[in-house]
């Protein structure tokens, strides 16, 4: 067994609005292994950026709201620490690149200074120790003549650029681990590509684990050791990108599949999308919340939430469908047998 | 687990009916931007205590000179600066006239001012701002330089210029307002509708051969409205400030008609006297001002959705 | 950098060549004369007035003989302080104006940044209901009203400073807290707005996740980006502000550059006022460039 870097029971996030609570994450468990990459999947708006901007406590509370659940990091718990503790941890032990970087830099700050800041208040490298670190970061991710670089400006530089500057700023002080929230969605293909590989590398030289946010499956099958399916504030199926990809056992992940273009499940498959849109967090249904766009919803998924059923080492599903006396249904063939 | 097992009925294996369950609670949480807008505007109570204000100083400027005994020019000269008292609830002036019908009837001019020396500049702001925005080019340049130039001077020395021409009074002063206030509302609708038009809302009609009119109407009005209203509202305050200001220096409404401005000018003549005579016109600039921009702040936290959360 | 102030300069003479213009002829227009209002002077003297300072002769001639006069530098005599240039009531006057303003913008500038900054900072707490109070009472109470006010209870009741005049710093005082209360509104006002705009920016949250301290983001992320929109507010103010305030000056009798906007006008003082109005451009202009420089080191990403 590897290490454990972070360990997640049943986080539950909520923010409290005019219109009332929006359950946002909804008891969510997962836990990431040393040196691994993480990806958790789902559609925009399902809870996944809420859930790891939590973990480093980047939610404004309030509105947000830690309802319920235990953070662990390397076997402490962090659950309850202050600002001031998280701050040790922030930029240190775990940090994030965040989905825009055109408006993730600070525009009035040179690059080098925003690598910096962190780099300073994190190791207590004397000036000229902690530029010689930045001019390595800088080419460690990439960014030629960084001597000169690191003196620039944000709007000096392209998207593809400044993303690599948020990599270096993430990796600054070699943290544990990496939290990507969809880093390279604003970012055209090619450049998406050397993104990617670029996180990859570092991954593998630093020994990052990595969580990777993503809405796209085909980033997940390229980047992903582990697979985190997650829909309404919930983790609905959980496993290695093996079993994701060629075994998934819960409809939403299915459909998920279906709707991805290039992927080669079987020669007839049309390209599918998924009818209807996500539900409610403000007024969650009591039963399974797919239930309403899935086409083997049983009576008992509008009634009972579905259990987590374990359906081999490592994969498991939260999905009715995989209790004994359900039906036995081929997501792949859709057929009901 | 167990306990699960032991509440499931005899059907919950077996498939719903296609569509059997409603949607509707899908989307029940979306409330409309205006409904949404006016709920949260009255949770504000700041707001609405200023709302109430408003409506309360309104109502009384309409009654009570209706309605007293008094006229605000009636003179008395046996009965000069006599503190308040039952019989002159604010007492009266330096030719005896009663203040409160005189602040009441002052509150009309001021309120009237004030109301419409917000409105119609910026009614005008909205439309050249609006046209050079949404037509930019020459037109756009040409008008956002005249602006630059107008804007080099403080507006106070055209209304005064202004009201030389035409003369004292309430008219005369909305006119000057109307002349010299429609800048900044216009550069703003101006930025504002240069912001809209590069959305994807407003390229995706245009692809789809939407007319100007049309853009005008169903894109553009509705989605500046909002802040136009507040700016509005922001602007009574303004107007007030402004009609106290040229009456306090003599050039804004003529004597006898009392304004609160008037009133202010004639009290600080005799305040250290009679202090009540500046006290009560200045308390009535000042609620009023700070009601109407209490009201603003609130109409814009409930119409400005980036302040949403 | 060096074209760009050049075109700027020549964007500026036109700006200032075309408010003269306008003022000019503007002023001309209006009903009757300046030596009118003088209830003394017969029909004939007015005439002769007229004749001395050159106001019977062709429109267009007057103008031009101002705006060569104007380009010279020669703004011409007042044509109601007898023997008086339009440049030296200027010259005596401004400095007190000026003066006035610079105290009342020293001591609204730091204060209505900070509240401000606090404001935002404790957003919906205590703090912030304060602050935002005082913005809000600061712009609803006309500065005629507080001076009159402060005149009352600190000159008047409690006797502990001078009530008008301008002769020693006990003197500015209370002029300088009537004028800096509604700046220090104003400055807090927007302050907050733009430091709220601010801390919702990603930028924001990518200093949190380094894990700098709340201080330190604050100031290194947070202020500088938000002073942006309080430089486009500062230009006009301090040009405003260093050309006095009437009313102030009226109130607290202090012989400043203000009093002459009105009085001006008013008794159609046509060289005054032309001078007044150009200068004012002048230095409108002169604020505005100035601003636009600042933007430049404030936001790297404005180039001049």
């Amino acid at each position: 067994m590897s290490e454990r870097i972070l360990n997640i029971e049943n986080l539950k996030v909520s923010f409290d609005t005019y219109a009332g609570e929006v359950e946002a994450v909804r008891g969510v468990s997962f836990h990431v292994n040393k040196g691994e990459t993480l990806a958790i999947v789902g559609e925009s708006g399902c809870g996944k950026s809420i859930t790891v901007q939590s973990i480093m406590k980047l939610v404004p509370m309030p509105p947000g709201r830690l309802k319920e659940g235990t953070i662990e990091y390397l076997s402490t718990d962090i659950t309850a620490y202050s600002d001031k503790k998280m701050q040790h941890l922030r930029g240190k032990e775990m940090s994030m690149i965040f989905q825009d970087p055109m408006t993730s830099l600070n525009p009035t700050m040179r690059i080098g200074q925003q690598i910096l800041e962190g780099v300073k208040k994190h190791t207590g490298l004397k000036k000229k120790e902690a530029e010689e670190q930045i001019i390595r970061l800088l080419t460690d991710v990439g960014i030629p003549n960084p001597d000169k670089n690191m003196l620039r400006y944000p709007h000096m530089f392209s998207g593809g650029m400044r993303q690599r500057v948020m990599i270096a700023i993430a990796l600054a002080c070699n943290p544990k681990i990496l939290f990507a929230d969809e880093p390279t969605t604003a970012l055209d293909v090619t450049t998406q590509a050397q993104i990617l590989e670029l996180m990859n590398a570092l991954k593998e030289k630093f020994g990052t684990s990595i969580v990777l946010i993503t809405h796209d499956l085909g980033i997940v099958a390229r980047m992903a050791d582990r697979v985190a399916v997650m829909y309404a504030g919930k983790i609905v199926e959980t496993g290695s990108a093996h079993d994701i990809f060629y075994t998934p056992k819960h409809p939403y992940t299915f459909g998920l599949l279906k709707s991805l273009p290039s992927m080669d499940l079987s020669k007839e498959t049309k390209l599918e999308i998924i009818p209807g849109t996500p539900a409610s967090l403000i007024n969650p249904p009591k039963g399974c919340s797919f239930a309403d766009r899935c086409k083997y919803a049983m009576n008992v998924c509008n009634r009972l939430e579905p259990p987590e059923n374990e359906i081999s080492q490592g994969h498991a599903g939260s999905c009715w469908l995989l209790d004994e006396r359900a039906p036995k249904v081929d997501l792949i063939k859709g057929e009901i047998l | 687990m167990e306990d699960n097992m032991t509440t499931h009925e005899a059907n919950d294996f077996l498939f719903t009916v296609e569509a059997a369950i409603p949607h509707s609670q899908l989307a029940g949480s979306n409330l409309s931007y205006w409904a949404d807008a006016k709920r949260r505007l009255l949770k504000n109570k700041v707001a609405m205590i200023s709302l109430i204000f408003i409506l309360l100083i309104l109502a009384l400027s309409i009654v009570i000179p209706a309605t007293s005994s008094y006229t605000y020019d009636q003179q008395n000269l046996s009965n000069i600066n006599s503190a308040p008292s039952r019989a002159h609830l604010f007492g009266t002036d330096s030719l005896g006239r009663d203040l409160w019908v005189r602040v009441w009837y002052g509150a009309r001019v001021s309120l009237a001012v004030g109301i419409f020396g917000s409105i119609i500049p910026s009614l005008i702001g909205i439309v050249i701002g609006g046209i050079s925005g949404f037509f930019g080019g020459k037109l756009d340049m040409v008008i956002m330089r005249a602006i630059d130039i107008i804007m080099c001077v403080p507006s106070m020395i055209y209304v005064i210029l202004i009201m030389l021409f035409i003369g004292s009074g309430q008219i005369p002063l909305i006119i000057a307002f109307a002349l010299t206030g429609w800048m900044g509302t216009a550069r703003n609708v101006r930025g504002l509708v240069l912001q809209l038009k590069e959305r994807e809302f407003v390229l995706a009609s245009k692809a789809l051969g939407a007319s100007s009119a049309s853009l005008i109407f169903s894109h553009l009005i509705p989605n500046t409205l909002g802040i136009v209203i507040v700016s509005i509202t922001m602007g009574v305050p303004g107007a007030i400030f402004h009609e106290a200001y040229l009456s306090f220096i003599g050039l804004g409404i003529a004597p006898p008609i009392p304004s609160w401005g008037q009133l202010a000018n004639l009290g600080t003549a005799v305040f250290r006297i009679f202090p009540y005579q500046l006290l009560i016109p200045a308390s009535m600039i000042s609620i009023t001002m700070l009601s109407f921009n209490l009201f603003g702040d609130g109409l814009r936290d409930a119409l400005d959705p980036k302040l949403r959360n | 950098m060096a074209k760009y102030i050049v075109k700027r300069l020549l964007i500026s003479v036109i700006t200032i060549w075309l408010l003269a213009t306008i003022s000019f002829f503007l002023l001309r227009t209006l009903p009757g004369n300046p030596f009118q209002t003088n209830q003394i002077l017969s029909i004939e003297m007015q005439e002769k007035m007229m004749t001395y300072y050159g106001l019977n002769r062709p429109l267009l001639e007057q103008y031009i003989t101002y705006l060569s006069n104007l380009i010279r530098g020669d703004m011409g005599y007042s044509l109601k302080y007898t023997n008086r240039t339009v440049n030296s009531i200027i010259k005596t006057t401004f400095p007190i104006s000026a003066s006035l303003g610079l105290k009342a913008l020293a001591l609204a500038l730091p204060i209505g940044l900070f509240l401000g900054v606090a404001s935002a900072k404790k957003r919906g707490q205590a703090v912030d209901y304060a602050c935002v109070f005082i913005s809000v009472l600061g712009v609803s109470i006309p500065s005629f009203i507080l001076g009159s006010f402060l005149q009352y209870i600190f000159a008047l009741k409690l006797k502990i400073l001078p009530m008008a005049q301008w002769s020693t710093p006990l003197h500015t005082i209370l002029p300088t807290i009537a004028l800096a209360l509604s700046l220090l509104a104003t400055l807090t006002r927007v302050m907050r707005a733009s430091m709220l705009e601010v801390t919702t920016q990603d930028y924001v949250k990518t200093a949190k996740a380094k894990g700098l301290t709340e201080s330190k983001i604050t100031w290194s992320h947070q202020i500088r980006n938000a002073m942006v929109p309080i430089l486009t507010l500062l230009g006009p103010m301090v040009a405003t502000v260093l050309m006095g305030t009437f009313v102030i000056e009226k109130i607290f009798a202090i012989p400043g550059l203000g009093q002459h906007f009105v009085n001006s006008i008013t008794g159609l003082d046509y060289t005054m006022t032309m001078g007044l109005i150009v200068f004012y451009g002048i230095f409108m202009v002169t604020a505005n460039f100035i601003v636009d420089i600042a933007y430049g080191f404030v936001d790297p990403r404005i180039r001049i």
